[in-house]
């Protein structure tokens, strides 16, 4: 008798011949909260120089957004409008519309005071007041309430623990601000911006003078500050971008040239300029 | 590479990267080659030799794995860049065991050259030039970064497999006609088997250089064409020692 060999063509029960297939994947998506402030079609001037040149964008609620792009690209400026503290300079204007919350806070009818309790911001360079450490948090909090000693005391004391300061501070309150480290010192310009009960915190660079220890306990503070704040970050280290944010901002030359989630900006980019700038080869 | 770094010594490293894998790919593509020579030719001091290389495809291959550590701890690659490096890591260890399988084509080929010739031999070289091929052209696309090329490649392991399943058969049949077959088509079989998994590693890269390309992966199943773990042998052996029983290769 001859053998007879078969090779069935299809066999269902054989489906995993060969390699595994490779299954389509969809980059890793954030999950999108709500947005907590929508810029529409923002321009921005200072003097006769267009430094914004139309920018739309929506920040997302708990969720760190980093904006990044070389020197001049608007980054700063964009973060200037969000509380209007460009008002502070003659000759700068910014038109279109910042909606917070549904609210147009471009509005000449904004009440600025409110505004920048609402939008807390926290600069480069440490900025403590020249007063004591306890003093720089109560300062802002008894501009916009009334409280008693004690419950003054907690405030405080909440947002010194919230910018993870408190155990080095605990016990000398009453020294000067200025006495601190510039990591401490930034430390404490987070815990005054959170003590007034912001709803979005705006970081200008706000690593870019510390050293990396400190500048780790910074990322460390926004992430942990991201589960009750709206955070836009603006920053110069690539990789502190990516590590902080959840979603990623480039812009060059007064635009917004790509905006994403940070972990697509940063494996692959879809617009040349962001892949050339993040990479390292921007003439 | 399109435009250049900032920082020059970067662009150096990305290139001796490349250049790395190029030479690596070539290496394993040239011992493949000779591995199927030793087969055709029954030259047991060529198959000496294959064996003997494979240490150095493994040495490149520990060459572009520190290569991409250093990349990765002191320039903190980003997109392409990043892409760039981890595709390295990944084709590296594909070549690596292209390279493993040449060698072991190239041991079982001095084992065939101790039993006497069998008939099928000359599918082997077809599907060897068939890989070669494919090494070839993955190896252009990757410094073309050609991801059109790249899936062209892909898609041709198709041939290759039916190749290797059709060589299968024939194999089989050589066995049950007689036994004294089996030592020799056994290796064959082996062999085949070698050239088949080396036509996946090849496709592996091309999935690789795909992502590397486009950042992100082939979203596509490949056709596949190896039926071999299908097959069946129905009926006895002609000397009928066994049952009449199916008998599941």
């Amino acid at each position: 008798m001859s053998a007879d060999i078969t090779i069935t063509a299809e066999t269902p029960r054989a489906p995993t011949l060969g390699r595994p297939i490779v299954r389509p994947q969809e980059p890793a998506v954030v999950a999108q909260t709500s947005p907590k402030v929508v810029i529409k079609d923002v321009r921005f001037y200072y003097k006769g120089y267009e430094a914004l040149k139309g920018i739309n964008l929506a920040l997302q609620d708990k969720r760190v957004t980093a904006f990044i792009g070389p020197s001049g690209c608007g980054k700063s400026t964009l973060l200037r409008v969000l509380n209007r503290i460009y008002e502070l300079y003659p000759g700068q204007r910014a038109t279109g519309e910042v909606l917070v919350d549904g609210r147009n806070i471009l509005d000449s009818g904004q009440d600025l005071n409110l505004l920048r309790a609402k939008i807390g911001m926290v600069f480069q360079k440490p900025t403590p007041f020249p007063m004591s450490i306890y003093d720089n948090i109560a300062f802002g909090i008894r501009l916009y309430e009334r409280l008693s000693a004690s419950e003054l005391d907690e405030r405080v004391e909440h947002a010194l623990r919230r910018a993870a300061l408190w155990d080095e501070v605990k016990d000398k309150l009453r020294q000067s601000g200025l006495s601190l480290s510039g990591g401490q010192q930034q430390r404490l310009c987070i815990a005054r911006a959170v003590a007034v009960k912001p709803e979005i915190l705006l970081l200008d660079e706000p690593a870019s003078a510390l050293d990396p220890i400190s500048t780790q306990r910074v990322e460390e503070l926004i992430a942990e500050l991201k589960s009750d704040y709206c955070i836009a970050i603006v920053t110069h280290n690539m990789q502190q971008a990516a590590r902080s944010s959840d979603y990623t901002a480039f812009m060059y030359l007064g635009e917004l040239v790509e905006f994403g989630d940070t972990e697509a900006i940063f494996t692959h980019p879809r617009e040349k300029r962001t892949e050339d700038y993040i990479t390292g080869r921007f003439g | 590479m399109a435009s250049e770094h900032i920082i020059k010594s970067y662009d150096e490293e990305l290139q001796r990267l490349d250049n790395t894998i190029t030479q690596m790919g070539g290496l394993a593509e040239s011992q493949l080659g000779a591995a199927i020579e030793a087969v055709v030719k029954r030259d047991s001091d060529v198959a000496t030799q294959v064996i003997e290389g494979d240490v150095q495809v493994d040495n490149l291959e520990r060459d572009i794995e520190s290569l991409v550590v250093r990349l990765l701890a002191l320039r903190q690659p980003m997109a392409r860049d990043l892409r760039q490096s981890i595709a390295a890591l990944k084709i590296a260890s594909d070549l690596e065991r292209i390279g493993d399988y040449a060698a072991n084509v190239a041991k079982r080929s001095i084992a065939l050259n101790q039993t006497p010739p069998v008939r099928p031999v000359y599918a082997v070289p077809r599907m060897g030039r068939l890989c070669q091929a494919m090494i070839k052209d993955i190896l252009d696309a990757y410094v073309e970064r050609d991801a059109d090329k790249a899936l062209a490649v892909w898609l041709r392991d198709e041939e290759l497999d039916e190749m290797y399943t059709s060589l299968f058969r024939e194999l089989l049949t050589y066995m049950i006609e007689d036994p004294r077959n089996i030592t020799a088509c056994t290796h064959l079989l082996f062999i085949a088997k070698n050239l088949e998994r080396i036509g996946d590693h090849t496709t592996n890269v091309a999935e690789t250089l795909y992502f590397l390309v486009h950042g992100t992966p082939l979203a596509q199943a490949r056709p596949k064409g190896d039926r071999s773990s299908l097959a069946i042998v129905r009926g006895g052996p002609p000397r009928g020692e066994v049952d009449d029983d199916e008998e599941t290769v």
